[in-house]
């Protein structure tokens, strides 16, 4: 079995003892950000390992003391770094959804462009964006497509022109970009949600990873989330909108990206207000929590789903003037739709 | 001044008529947090405050604490290090690895590690531990305070990978963050039933009391990685 430990790689064999190893050198600093950089690792160990005797048996120090004075060392530079890292952490969530969004305007440009050149070649073919790209990586020209295929029969009979194989190369080349694309952005997503957890754990726990993560980068930081009002929580993202109300006072908009929240997006519409209000203070008060307190607090969301569930005993039925009469078609009355909406 | 000890490194002294708690100072001359120094025949103590430490509540409630004073710790949730301090102080020959995952009171941990050469920090969430499997060894004793709602689970993590065989489990567990509304009673319960098989480990579960009135709606649990003796010899015999 092959292992990273913090002081190098090894193969040990079943009875644990060790059969190959590639030591690191004893550079406290070095060690440190291999450490950091190893916690990601696909070769951690897969259950607690004896370390310290791994260590000695393999040479890398020759007394449990030396053992114990370098990790202590190694250990408080790599705690330090992380600090120092996490201290900006919510730049980087920034950074984060900022390149995701470049990265889905590249990949949709991108994607139509190859759906329009591959479609001269085989304009039967209906598949888009990535199983698209994935399809012309795999295969190239139409003729490649195997006999067992669920696109066997159209790529035989398209009616498409041929691909030459300059072409052929250049289309491969296109989509293979592509597809490293929308690799990133699932490696981007990732780094969203596993970060999240740690930049604002209470935050992450009522709103979720992305919609934290985008509230998040629409305010400029989690400190400045955390200045909002839960009226202005309630409104972010509904851009020019926003900005509109804030300077002049005009009625304030009613869809922030909050809605996007499953708690909203699930609820009929005559909740919907009054939910986004109960999610808009949580969300307010999760995010505080983070800044000031840095604990996580499960009971902010076992509060929410206690008022959401009150919400959703209190007005189990539309409002009357929507509900009663079915409007039969032809002229409407036109009628004064945000007052009473909430 | 009379001193006793209780168990390693753990002794009680007598103050103007009370019994208080204290550790051997393994930094004579620095206070951690505020507590007081007390000296005794020539050698400093630190107070240990039961209201400020669970662990120190567990030692008034009569529990039986395993470290010793050569023990490896593996301490979860150790947040500015009020109580790692203490089991620094006890472990004059053994080592602590204190996990924490708030940055903001890791700070203050790593200054006490600076200080104490038995303490290494590590920035981790204890959820995750294979992300820290490259960095612990096996452990005599866990000690866990990490005030989360699956703190059972987490116990049964940590224990799957760095427990010793028979090592010990030490745990706090708060009812409130595992359910805010219900009996604590009821809690304790399932989470105690929990640590007896529910995560493919087991644990013997040797003493469990209250903390009140030191702290409310907390149990303390001590627990023993049970072994299959039987599971044991046949994978000896195989190797
Ligand atoms: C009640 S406090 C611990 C107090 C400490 N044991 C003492 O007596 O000095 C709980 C700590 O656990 C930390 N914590 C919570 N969940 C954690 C996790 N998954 N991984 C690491 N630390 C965690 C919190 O950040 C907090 O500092």
């Amino acid at each position: 079995m092959k292992i990273v430990a913090w002081f190098g790689r090894l193969t040990i064999s079943e009875n644990g003892k060790v059969e190959e190893c590639n030591l690191l050198a004893k550079d406290p600093e070095l060690l440190a950000a291999h450490m950091l950089l190893a916690a990601g690792s696909e070769d951690l160990p897969p259950y607690g390992l004896n370390l310290r005797e791994l260590a000695i048996d393999c040479g890398y120090v020759e007394l449990e003391e030396d053992y114990d004075v370098l990790l202590r060392d190694v250990c408080i530079r790599a705690a330090k770094r992380q600090i120092s890292m996490n201290d900006a952490d919510d730049k980087r969530i920034i950074q984060a959804v900022e390149a995701m969004d470049d990265i889905d305007k590249a990949a949709n440009e991108l994607s139509e462009r190859l759906t329009e050149w591959y479609g001269v070649h085989f304009p039967e073919l209906d598949l888009t964006g990535e199983s698209m790209a994935r399809f012309v990586v795999n295969f190239g020209s139409r003729e490649n497509v195997p006999e067992n295929h669920d696109m066997y029969e159209k790529s035989s009979t398209s009616m498409g022109s041929k691909l030459s194989p300059l072409e052929e190369d250049l289309l491969r080349n296109f989509a293979t970009s592509l597809c490293g694309i929308y690799d990133t952005r699932k490696y981007l997503e990732q780094y969203i949600i596993s970060n999240m957890d740690i930049v604002a754990p209470n935050l992450t726990n009522i709103a979720g990873a992305p919609l934290g993560a985008r509230l998040i980068s629409l305010a400029g930081g989690l400190e400045k989330l955390a200045f909002f009002p839960s009226s202005t929580v309630q409104v972010i993202g509904a851009n020019n909108a926003l900005f509109k109300h804030l300077k002049s006072r005009a009625p304030s908009p009613k869809h922030g990206v909050i809605f996007n929240h499953p708690l909203i997006k699930g609820a009929p519409w005559w909740q919907r207000g009054k939910i986004a209000r109960a999610l808009a203070s949580k969300i307010s008060l999760a995010v505080r929590m983070d800044v000031y307190r840095g604990k996580f607090d499960p009971s902010i969301k076992e509060k929410l789903e206690r008022k959401v569930e009150s919400i959703r005993k209190s007005y189990p039925k539309p409002p009357k003037k929507f509900s009663t009469k079915i409007t039969p078609p032809g002229p409407r009355k036109a009628r004064n739709r945000s007052s009473k909406r909430v | 001044m009379k001193i006793e000890q209780l168990s390693d490194g753990i002794f009680e002294v007598i103050v103007d008529d009370k019994k208080i708690l204290v550790t051997h100072n393994l930094c004579p001359g620095h206070s951690v947090y505020g507590e007081r120094l007390i000296v005794v025949d020539g050698v400093e103590y630190r107070q240990w405050d039961p209201n400020r430490s669970k662990l120190s509540a567990m030692v008034l409630k009569g529990f039986d604490i395993p470290i010793e004073y050569d023990s490896h710790v593996l301490y979860l949730g150790a947040a500015s290090g009020t109580t790692v301090s203490h089991i620094s102080d006890i472990l004059t020959d053994g080592l602590i690895y204190a996990v924490e995952f708030s940055s903001r009171t890791m700070r203050d941990l790593i200054m006490l590690c600076e200080q104490r050469p038995n303490v290494i920090p590590i920035f981790a969430d204890a959820n995750k531990p294979r992300s820290y499997a490259h960095i612990v060894e096996k452990v005599d004793v866990i000690f866990q305070d990490v005030a989360q709602p699956n703190q059972a689970e987490i116990a049964a993590l940590n224990s799957k990978y760095f427990l010793e065989d028979e090592g010990h489990l030490m745990l706090s567990i708060k009812s409130r963050s595992i359910d805010a509304v219900s009996n604590p009673k009821k809690v304790f319960k399932e989470e105690v039933k929990k640590l007896e098989g529910a995560f493919g480990i087991e644990f013997e579960i040797l003493q469990r009391k209250e903390l009140d009135p030191f702290h409310e709606d907390h149990l303390g649990v001590l627990a023993r990685l049970f072994v299959d003796e039987n599971l044991k010899q046949q994978n000896s015999f195989k190797s």
